[in-house]
């Protein structure tokens, strides 16, 4: 197996006439196993329809992704998912006629989700070893004393880390998180790093999609940036600080030396 | 007016449509899908049923098949109807979402409707199939009217039976959250074509079988029986008595057609008096219907006790 977890090559994602991800010749980069990965970019550059795209919530209109080697093309997402890729969305998704628990619970794929085990009533046996692993996956995003409250009741904040609980749960090889600090408030935004740094060093590999760049260039190990669809530049947070390129295409030419 | 008579019927027919009450809230309330063609799963259970238990043809008859089967072949075929005519009409449709899949449920079950009319070797066309078999209750002592109201409830039972294991269990977890977020529900692994797909057949067959119970009481099947007025009658008391619960989908039938037989009990002394009675009838459904919706009086019984 390569050190390569994933591999994006030649991506390409056409809307109507529009090119939204890919360029001239296509959007291509690689993600190391373990990595913590930084996806920045302007708005619309295309960071959200690439997750889009690797997680095949999105069918590119040319180009491929490889996690693990094994191609993905035509795969459906909930297969993608199963295959260890997890993600969270740019805006939070919750079930909202489930539980808290029931949210986080309903991540790990049971086997009560057989029409067969379901009259066997054999699920049975695995319901309390998903709760207890659900209660611990809520322990370690800080939502523990919500676990019985209704979603409706969580804060934007609490909903995003909500989600992660519910990938967390799954054990994804490689998660990729779509602006976590997003209506997140500072003291929680602390907290919400300590979480990310705590699952790169288990070993998982993320990629993150973030504007709050001081939040991301003290994590991350590698930064890509986008713009416009296309690769602009791929380095170090350092190397990114420095890049004139991408202080243009972020806080406009005045600011470039 | 006969109370025991009106009892009877209440039970009997209650019973029976609140099969179809809560197979339709599993589609639903549960699975989030608009199925505006109940009636073609519960047709599809009558005709088999009748087809099955009926004499081969002779002398005038226009139907082909008759295969002279007992009362329970027959009811097993009624089921088996329905579960296939559910994956005909659910495999190319259940990417359809909302409105789109209710106008086309419904327009299967007008095309079913139509060929029942019209393909004379099924049925007999609009005359319809008469004297079908009815099982016969006395080896148990009981009348015929009794057999028929136990047997309703027992097969509303099991279809309640069936809709809570399902709902109780991680798969009635999964399914909810495929309908209040497919792209979520996918991203943790859910493969939402199949558990649609599953629900939309597997709601089906109770509502099968309460087609060939429906055909054992009448002893008539004709397409007349089976128009789209019975879809929305299932449909309207799904509503009153308030979706998610399968015990305010019973309520909500049994309300409904308490309120018909009643009216329906009344004697006339004249075809005028029982005209305007018809159409009072309609009226007061009508606006009891609209009282319902806003009040929502059952919906908060069955809630009070969710909550306890």
């Amino acid at each position: 197996m390569t050190d390569d977890i994933l591999v994006v090559n030649k991506l390409t994602k056409q809307f109507g006439g529009l090119k939204a991800v890919g360029g001239q010749g296509g959007l291509s980069f690689n993600v190391k196993r373990g990595a913590l990965v930084g996806l920045i970019g302007p708005n619309g550059a295309g960071k959200s329809t690439t997750f889009n795209l690797i997680s095949g919530v999105l069918e590119p209109s040319s180009g491929s992704v490889a996690l693990n080697g094994k191609d993905l093309s035509n795969i459906k997402s909930s297969e993608i998912a199963s295959h260890g890729l997890g993600r969270t969305f740019q805006t939070p998704r919750a079930f909202t006629s489930l539980s808290v628990l029931e949210n986080v619970m309903v991540g790990a794929g049971s086997t009560g989700e057989r029409l067969t085990s379901v009259f066997s009533g054999s699920w049975r046996t695995d319901e309390a070893d998903i709760k207890s692993k659900a209660i611990e996956v809520l322990q370690q995003v800080g939502l523990d004393d919500r676990i019985g409250d209704i979603v409706a009741n969580l804060s934007g904040g609490e909903l995003r880390m909500l989600e992660v609980a519910r990938q967390l749960i799954r054990d994804p090889e490689i998660l990729l998180l779509d602006e976590p600090t997003a209506g997140v408030d500072p003291s929680l935004q602390g907290k919400l790093s300590s979480i990310l740094v705590d699952l790169h060093n288990e070993g998982r590999t993320l990629i993150v999609v973030e504007h709050n760049l001081h939040f991301l260039l003290s994590i991350a190990d590698v930064v890509i940036v986008l713009q416009n669809g296309e690769l602009l530049a791929e380095g170090t947070p350092n190397e990114i600080k420095n890049d004139q390129r991408v202080i243009s295409a972020y806080l406009g030419d005045e600011y470039a030396a | 007016m006969n109370i025991e008579q009106l009892l009877l019927a209440v039970l009997t027919y209650g019973c029976l449509y609140s099969v179809m009450t809560v197979s339709l809230n599993l589609q639903y309330a549960r699975g989030g899908m608009i199925n505006f063609g109940t009636v073609a799963y519960f047709a599809a259970g009558a005709y088999a049923y009748a087809i099955f238990t009926q004499e081969p043809p002779s002398g005038l008859d226009q139907y082909a098949f008759g295969f002279n089967s007992p009362w329970w072949v027959g009811f097993i075929a009624a089921g088996v109807a329905a579960f296939l005519f559910a994956i005909v009409t659910g495999w190319p449709t259940l990417r359809l979402r909302g409105e789109y899949l209710a106008l086309t449920t419904f327009a299967f079950a007008e095309v079913l409707h139509s060929i029942f009319l019209n393909e004379r070797r099924i049925g007999n066309g609009s005359v319809g199939l008469s004297n079908v078999n009815r099982p016969d209750f006395s080896w148990i002592g009981m009348s015929d009217n009794y057999g028929f109201a136990g047997a309703a409830i027992l097969l509303l039972m099991f279809t309640a039976f069936l809709c809570h294991r399902i709902l109780a269990s991680p798969y009635g977890r999964a399914i909810d959250a495929v309908r209040d977020d497919e792209t979520a529900a996918e991203a943790v692994g859910k493969d939402i074509k199949r558990l649609r797909f599953e629900i939309f057949v597997i709601s089906a067959v109770p509502v099968g079988f309460a087609g060939a119970l429906y055909a054992m009481i009448t002893t008539l099947v004709s397409p007349g029986l089976f128009t789209a007025e019975v879809t929305f009658f299932v449909w309207i008391a799904l509503i009153l008595g308030g979706e998610h619960t399968i015990k305010g989908a019973i309520f909500g039938t049994l309300a409904l057609i308490l309120f018909e037989e009643v009216v329906r009990s009344f004697n006339f002394e004249t075809v005028r008096s029982a005209e305007i009675a018809a159409s009072v009838e309609h009226i007061m459904t009508g606006i009891i219907f609209i009282m319902i919706l806003r009040w929502q009086p059952f919906d908060r019984f069955t809630k009070k006790e969710a909550v306890q």
